[in-house]
């Protein structure tokens, strides 16, 4: 029955509308954007009635946020908590920093271009960004899972390696687990 | 502008004692130029004698024209309120200065900074060598000849620029098939 290509479609729908309609973000704060989270999550804008919410696990969330300038001291983290999760997982870049280093571009310590290190669904320009943007982002990135366009956990299994390389570049003394998802 | 008696008081107590030249900043601002074999010494006097029983920082300078690392060491007093700044210059081959960290504990944490942020030795210095830089082995990034712009472009990937290089609202427009409203063509850097 599954097999059929029509009701594979008619599951993939419920599926997508399912998962975009409830997104439990990280609570894990890089930077200073995270500060940006509480007003997008507190009453005047309330991101619960788009099903946003926090989850205080890796292995509970699906949406990480990177809100903002990368050390690479955080970036050893960040991929640990990234590799953590559970798929469907689902990347947002928030602020300038991420994109292209934003006013830390010149700086020895952050990192410059964030799809470098771990596959990125929707980016938020702004320094910082609005709780209208935010929430603006999130909802582009839920009509990417409407599309099922959004699967870049499957993306970073396969470039496993091309992005540890990178990743290599940075962190020298890699003492990190590897997991076989 | 009220005569500035008891910083111009201590300064003297200082300067007499140890031979020193110094000055005195504006009302509760006091510095002092010393060697660095003093440093410890004036340190010592100003916390025992004087009533400065609180370090509140210490820091470091690259003048590289000179050649010389300047290590500023801010003490506080509470009876007095008064800052008082002992400056010292060493040289930038081969820096070595004075722990003290057996004066305050807390020049401790100041003293490993320097370490890495300026390559700076205090010997004897208890802690791990990465204080907050992790796996670094490059020259320590705070010595002004260090490119920190150069380094970041080496080692991070950057993103190129936009090749229109045109007003971001001119390009969202075009992009989105809507216009640029009127109140915002006020702002807009293409006059």
């Amino acid at each position: 029955m599954i097999n059929d290509k029509d009701s594979q479609k008619i599951v993939d729908f419920i599926q997508n509308f399912a998962r975009k309609q409830s997104l439990f973000v990280m609570a894990y704060g890089t930077g200073c954007g995270a500060i940006e989270i509480p007003a997008t999550m507190t009453s005047r804008y309330d991101a619960e009635r788009f099903g946003i919410r926090g989850a205080a696990t890796p292995r509970q969330a699906d949406v990480l946020l990177i809100t903002g300038y990368l050390a690479t001291k955080t970036l050893k983290r960040v991929i640990r908590v990234y590799e953590q999760m559970q798929e469907p997982k689902y990347v947002i870049g928030f602020g300038s920093c991420t994109i292209n280093g934003g006013m830390y571009f010149d700086s020895y310590n952050t990192i410059n271009a964030l799809e470098q290190y771990i596959p990125v669904d929707v980016y938020i320009n702004g320094c910082m960004p609005r709780p209208e943007s935010v929430i603006s982002g999130f909802v582009k990135l839920q009509e990417l899972i409407q599309q099922g366009k959004a699967d870049n956990g499957k993306k970073y299994r396969e470039n496993l390696e091309w992005y540890r390389a990178n990743q290599k570049k940075i962190i020298k003394n890699w003492k990190m687990p590897d997991y076989n998802w | 502008m009220t005569e500035l008696i008891k910083e111009q008081h201590l300064l003297d107590t200082i300067t007499n004692t140890f031979k020193l030249k110094g000055r005195v900043i504006r009302d509760r601002r006091v510095e002092v130029f010393a060697d660095k074999e003093l440093v410890s010494s004036i340190l010592l006097f100003a916390k025992n004698q004087q009533g400065f029983i609180h370090l509140a920082h210490m820091t470091c300078i690259d003048w590289i024209d000179e050649n010389k690392f300047e290590l500023i060491y801010t003490i506080w007093s509470p009876v007095e309120k008064i800052h008082l700044f002992v400056k010292t210059k060493i040289d930038r081959e081969n820096p070595e200065m004075e722990n003290i960290d057996s004066i305050w504990d807390q020049a401790n944490t100041y003293e490993r900074e320097m370490r890495e942020m300026f390559g700076i030795q205090f010997p004897g210095l208890i802690g791990e060598q990465d204080f907050v830089l992790e796996d670094w082995d490059e020259m320590p990034p705070m010595r002004k000849d260090f490119d920190t712009a150069k380094y970041a472009s080496e080692t991070y990937f950057q993103r190129p620029g936009r090749e229109d290089a045109k007003d971001v609202r001119e390009t969202i427009s075009e992009r989105s098939g809507t216009k640029v409203p009127d109140f915002a063509k006020k702002y807009s850097r293409e006059k």
